[in-house]
């Protein structure tokens, strides 16, 4: 009995002390856990869960002058899909795969079901917790895929992970481009998209967040929260109708010419703002695109467009009066080693004319007779006129890159006998085209001179936070009297000098035309070795001024750069942008108009004709007119209309993305609109409503293809 | 006959209060690791610590219902008990719902219940009802036979339906089988297979450069180190010639297990399940992978520091970086929120129980509360040592419940029955002759 109570005895006791054991071993790992390695492990946790995460404020949008788009921030998604969730069982999955592979190849048409199919299937295979469906996914694409299967259930139950990015988007495209600009990580900012960056970025907020299961961030309570403060909105003194005619006037006139790159600036005289800014320069294909803002960036010598200020200068320092009459001889004057021409040296030159002629015809010589004869004695008087008149000052535009104007002492080393004769028609001086159009501008303004503004205002939602003031750069750059004369001499010009092709019967233009060379390969221009050889020289055709020229409202300046094909002069390749620009101006700005005489009523016709275009549109117009309208057109953005005896009629065509739309019996604008939305260039013949159209509606587009349109 | 006094006098309240703590601990930290600020009442059955206080309000129904059913109940129908509850176990293969890729539930209604819980304390009866019988003895080999029968079927029914730790409990009863007889050898050849499996886990991959060029794998080594184990053995005892013989045969024993190990471990166990084993070794690293859980729930416990960061504070806890956390990874709440005091406090309340109940089992006087005792102490100690063992890292990741802190009704009903029964004997032990 004893033997077998001891046997027991011991098991018993075996067995107590495993389980003691055991007992020990957790409390003494417990302990090791808890007391040595608990300080990093705490560590780990707050390392792994919590973090300031930056909320991004919303960027603000760029708006023109008359409120339209022209920057603003859409929201892209990333989606990616969690095949292996939890939730997402192995029979769910295989159920759902089929249809959810075509729902994909559905929607971005792109690939087959099958392959989606596979991409999905290896993905679970591969234990794939963040497989990446695709990138860039509109807001509309995204609702769709909400509702495919197995996205459907959500992100925990369904896997269906988005990611919000914020894409800038400019809904003209590529209007006025380089001056709305960009802002983009690691590059330097351009345009007004960087000169407001700071207001238009807003306040990033902050908020305190914890890493949950699954790499998931999660805001925890409210407490440490900073509110990220969204960015303001920006109205720009950009008129997108006026900077549309600007564009493609510049465009046609360059493509015309071959010509490598040019500016237009439209600036409203009185406050300086700038109306539109277009900038273009072929691409090595042939065709034209904005790529860098000539018109604030580029100094060159500006060419005759600079015998204004000189002759300012001259006429204020009362060396000549625009009475005295100036030998400009047979057309050819040698100055030192160098001979300088007249444009009509092959016909005799200009002989002996007035100081006013001299600026109407743009004669070199003249000027540099006037300049030289006035100031050889004391040159550097004639450097510190022009200084007085801001010429050699940048403007200081809030928009960065603005070229210097480079205008030299008379003491410096590369100042020559025939400096002075050189830039008095021009040269041996650099100026951006916006400087020169701001001295044009202040001449318009009697004298008064504004910097060029390109923001009207600042908003926050509707409340206008700052209104951007005029600034004047130089209250009076020259007595009343020699303003009047210069313009004087200026509407010379148009009416009876270099730039009659200009004379309209409507309202009187006044200006400068400039022919200026520019040396390929850095040389100086107009001497006479470069002067024949013309393959070695370049042009730059300009043309500036202010309209109309009794009462000045808006002054303009074109520049065209290399033109290739034989013409260059400024009158005829910048004049007719001018013009085209101008006229734009005109039809829109009431006030310049002088009071019609009543027209003829045409009482027969109860309903007037109307177009085919926006429905939106034609709508607001009938219902104007209190026209009645039978619209048969519910969801449609463009219609045809059929005028009935007493109402109109709509009915819809569809515009479809990728084929060429039909704009037949449009107006211009809304053809154009049209056309260019779909990625086509558009060429046009004609004024009044499309007629006939290259492509025919209905066809696949080819992105860049041209496209005639005829209008009548 | 007796009466209600009687029992109320004889129950062991010792237990009782044990329980009824460690239950009300349970449902507190779950409250903390479902921890859900848009249901903020405990009470709220829409969440799974309102669930559970239904579920602990229907085990104490159930408690004291077994409180009153006769003592005799449970001996005389042991076997039919037994038998329906293969027949469930058998059932749910074939209707079961699958959860986590295992087909042991059955679905009635919004309601799962797994008939694997009940099955250990079914087993547990058939055995001490087995073992009890007169004239059994545990040196037969009939009597080992059938016993490792009553514990296998089950077993192999829980195995097929892919719950491999449910499966390993019964491995428990080895215990029981020691304390009712069963040779101290068995016990000594399962540690010593054990020792040499993992053994031969860690050193397998290693290459050893010997002298004289000779490079040898970690297996090698290992049969070389038996080899002269053997040698060392033979040579004390040389004067008992079976020695050889025996000596011989342990060794070839051994390097055939040495050898077969990455077999076993390749072709056999599942690769998530040798890969947990490499990851509780430290073989492998895989923090993102099968050593997830694991490393979540170090970093709870061990952020949780010596006096914890207070109750519904835990921030592993709270969102959800430890996967399985109401059920089999709560014990990393109570690490986590309570510290190192809060471990050891349910530590402590777990071997009291498992030592009161040790206790209770040497005062029975019929062969079949004792052994019913052992066994429920056995089927507990294997379920903490090894629930509490892989939460800090000690064993390698089986899926079971911590008994009453676990989220379930199943398991808390099971182990409620489990226990209760027992209490229920300890009570009339004076009535039994």
């Amino acid at each position: 009995m004893t033997e077998i109570k001891k046997d027991i005895a011991w098991r018993i006791f075996i067995v107590y002390f495993a389980v003691c054991l055991f007992g020990l071993a957790i409390v003494a790992k417990a302990l090791h856990i808890q007391l040595v390695e608990g300080a990093d492990l705490k560590k780990k946790v707050q390392n792994r869960t919590l973090k300031d995460k930056s909320i991004d404020a919303v960027r603000g949008n760029i708006y023109s002058s008359n409120g339209s788009l022209l920057a603003t921030s859409i929201p892209i998604y990333e989606v990616r899909f969690d095949p292996n969730a939890d939730a997402i069982t192995k029979d769910l999955f295989n159920e759902k795969v089929d249809t959810l592979a075509w729902s994909l190849s559905e929607l971005f048409k792109d690939r087959s079901p099958a392959s989606y199919r596979k991409e999905l299937i290896e993905a679970r295979k591969k234990g794939s917790r963040y497989h990446l469906i695709r990138r860039k996914i509109k807001y509309t694409e995204l609702k769709q895929m909400k509702n495919f299967p197995l996205f459907r259930r959500g992100k925990y139950k369904g896997g269906f992970i988005t990611i919000q990015q914020n894409k800038r988007e400019r809904p003209f495209n590529s209007l006025a481009a380089r001056t709305i600009g960009y802002e983009r990580k690691d590059v330097t900012p351009v345009g007004l998209e960087g000169a407001y960056s700071k207001a238009l970025s807003g306040i990033d907020g902050k908020r305190l967040m914890q890493k949950i299961s699954g790499g998931v961030w999660m805001p925890v309570g409210d407490a440490d929260e900073i509110e990220p403060e969204d960015g303001r909105d920006i109205y720009s003194t950009i008129d997108v109708n006026i900077q549309d005619v600007a564009e493609n006037a510049l465009m046609k006139q360059l493509e015309t010419h071959q010509a490598d790159h040019g500016t237009v600036v439209l600036m409203e005289v009185s406050t300086g703002a700038i109306r539109a800014i277009a900038n273009l320069k072929r691409t090595s294909n042939g065709s034209y695109y904005e790529g860098y803002n000539y018109a604030i960036g580029e100094s060159t010598e500006p060419g005759s467009t600079f015998k204004l200020p000189a002759l300012i200068a001259a006429l204020e320092d009362g060396y000549v009066d625009m009475g005295d009459i100036i030998d400009c001889g047979d057309g050819s004057k040698q100055y030192y080693d160098r001979t300088m021409y007249d444009s009509n040296y092959d016909k005799g030159g200009w002989g002996k004319i007035t100081v006013q002629r001299i600026l109407e015809v743009s004669s070199n010589i003249g000027m540099a007779e006037i300049i030289t004869k006035s100031y050889s004695q004391n040159p550097q008087q004639f450097i510190d006129h022009l200084a007085k008149m801001n010429l050699r000052d940048q403007l200081g535009i809030e928009i960065a890159g603005e070229g210097k104007p480079y205008i030299k002492n008379a003491s410096e080393d590369t100042w020559s006998g025939i400096s002075l004769a050189w830039m008095a028609h021009g040269y041996e001086l650099q100026m951006t085209p916006l400087q020169i159009l701001t001295f044009y501008n202040a001449v318009a303004n009697g004298g008064r001179m504004v910097k060029p503004k390109f923001v009207e205002k600042i908003t926050k939602g509707r409340k206008v936070v700052e209104e951007i003031e005029t600034i004047v750069l130089n209250p009076r750059i020259c007595s009343k009297e020699t303003i009047d004369k210069v313009k004087l001499a200026l509407e010379g010009v148009v009416s009876n000098g270099t730039a009659t092709n200009l004379k309209n019967a409507d309202y009187k233009i006044a200006g400068k035309t400039g022919t200026a060379q520019i040396a390929i390969g850095g040389s100086y221009g107009s001497n006479k070795d470069s002067y024949k050889k013309k393959r070695q020289v370049s042009h730059q055709a300009s043309f500036v001024g202010y309209f109309p020229a009794d009462n000045p409202q808006y002054s303009c300046i074109v520049v065209i750069n290399a033109p290739s094909r034989n013409v260059y002069y400024g009158n005829l390749v910048a004049g007719p942008i001018f013009k085209e620009v101008a006229d734009k101006v005109y039809a829109n700005s009431l006030e310049m108009h002088k009071e019609l005489e009543s027209q003829p009523f045409y009482a027969n016709s109860a309903i007037p004709y109307s177009k085919n275009g926006n429905k939106a549109d034609a709508e607001k117009v009938f219902k104007q007119l209190n026209i009645k309208v039978q619209s048969k057109a519910a969801d449609n953005d463009w219609i045809m209309t059929s005028t009935l005896e007493k109402s109109v009629r709509l009915e819809p065509r569809s515009v479809k993305e990728n084929l060429v739309p039909n704009v037949l019996g449009m107006g211009l604008r809304d053809a154009i609109f049209l056309l260019e939305n779909q990625g086509l260039r558009v060429k046009i013949n004609g004024a009044g409503m499309v007629k006939s159209q290259s492509i025919t509606g209905g066809q696949r587009i080819v992105r860049g293809q041209e496209i005639q349109i005829e209008l009548s | 006959m007796r009466g209600t006094k009687s029992l109320i006098d004889n129950i062991d309240w010792v237990t009782v209060g044990l329980y009824f703590i460690l239950v009300l601990a349970g449902w507190l930290n779950i409250y903390a690791a479902v921890y859900n600020e848009e249901f903020e009442s405990i009470f709220d059955t829409t969440q799974r610590y309102g669930k559970q206080l239904l579920w602990i309000g229907t085990a104490g129904i159930i408690a004291t219902v077994i409180l009153l059913i006769d003592e005799r109940f449970f001996s005389t129908f042991g076997y039919l008990i037994y038998g329906f509850i293969i027949m469930l176990l058998v059932a749910v293969l074939l209707v079961g719902a699958a959860t986590k890729g295992a087909t042991s539930w059955f679905e009635i209604g919004g309601f799962k219940i797994q008939p694997s819980e009940f099955s250990k304390f079914a087993t547990n009866l058939a055995l001490a009802k087995y073992l009890s019988t007169l004239n059994i003895r545990m040196k037969d080999l009939k009597t080992k036979l059938i016993a490792a029968a009553i514990l296998g079927l089950p077993a192999v029914l829980i195995l097929m339906q892919n719950d491999t730790g449910s499966a390993l409990v019964y491995g428990a009863f080895v215990l029981v089988l020691f304390r009712e007889g069963l040779s101290g050898n068995f016990l000594l050849i399962g540690l010593i297979t054990a020792f040499l499996f993992v053994i031969t886990l860690v050193f397998q991959n290693d290459v050893y450069q010997l002298p004289f060029e000779v490079e040898l794998t970690g297996g090698w080594m290992l049969i070389i180190a038996l080899f002269i184990m053997m040698g060392l053995v033979f040579y004390l005892n040389r004067k008992k010639k079976q020695i050889l013989l025996f000596s011989t045969v342990i060794f070839i024993a051994c390097s055939g297990l040495v050898k077969s190990v990455d077999y076993v471990f390749n072709n056999i166990l599942e690769p998530h399940q040798s890969k947990r084993i490499n990851v509780m070794l430290g073989i492998e690293s895989d923090p993102y992978g099968a050593g997830y859980n694991v490393n979540q729930s170090l970093i709870a416990i061990g952020s949780g520091g010596l006096t914890g960061k207070g109750y519904l504070k835990g921030t592993q806890t709270k969102y959800d970086f430890v996967p399985e956390q109401s059920t089999d990874f709560i014990f990393c709440t109570i690490g986590e929120e309570w510290g190192f005091l809060g471990s050891f406090v349910v530590v402590a309340l777990f071997m009291s129980l498992l030592l009161r109940i040790l206790f209770m089992c040497s005062r029975q006087r019929s062969d079949f509360a004792r052994i019913y005792g052992y066994g429920v102490a056995a089927i507990f100690f294997f379920h903490f040592m090894i629930n509490i063992g892989m939460t800090i890292g000690l064993a390698p990741v089986i899926g079971i419940p911590l008994p009453f802190f676990s989220y379930g009704g199943s398991s808390l009903w099971a182990f409620t029955i489990l226990l209760f029964v027992f209490i229920k004997m300890d009570a009339d032990r004076l009535e039994v002759l």
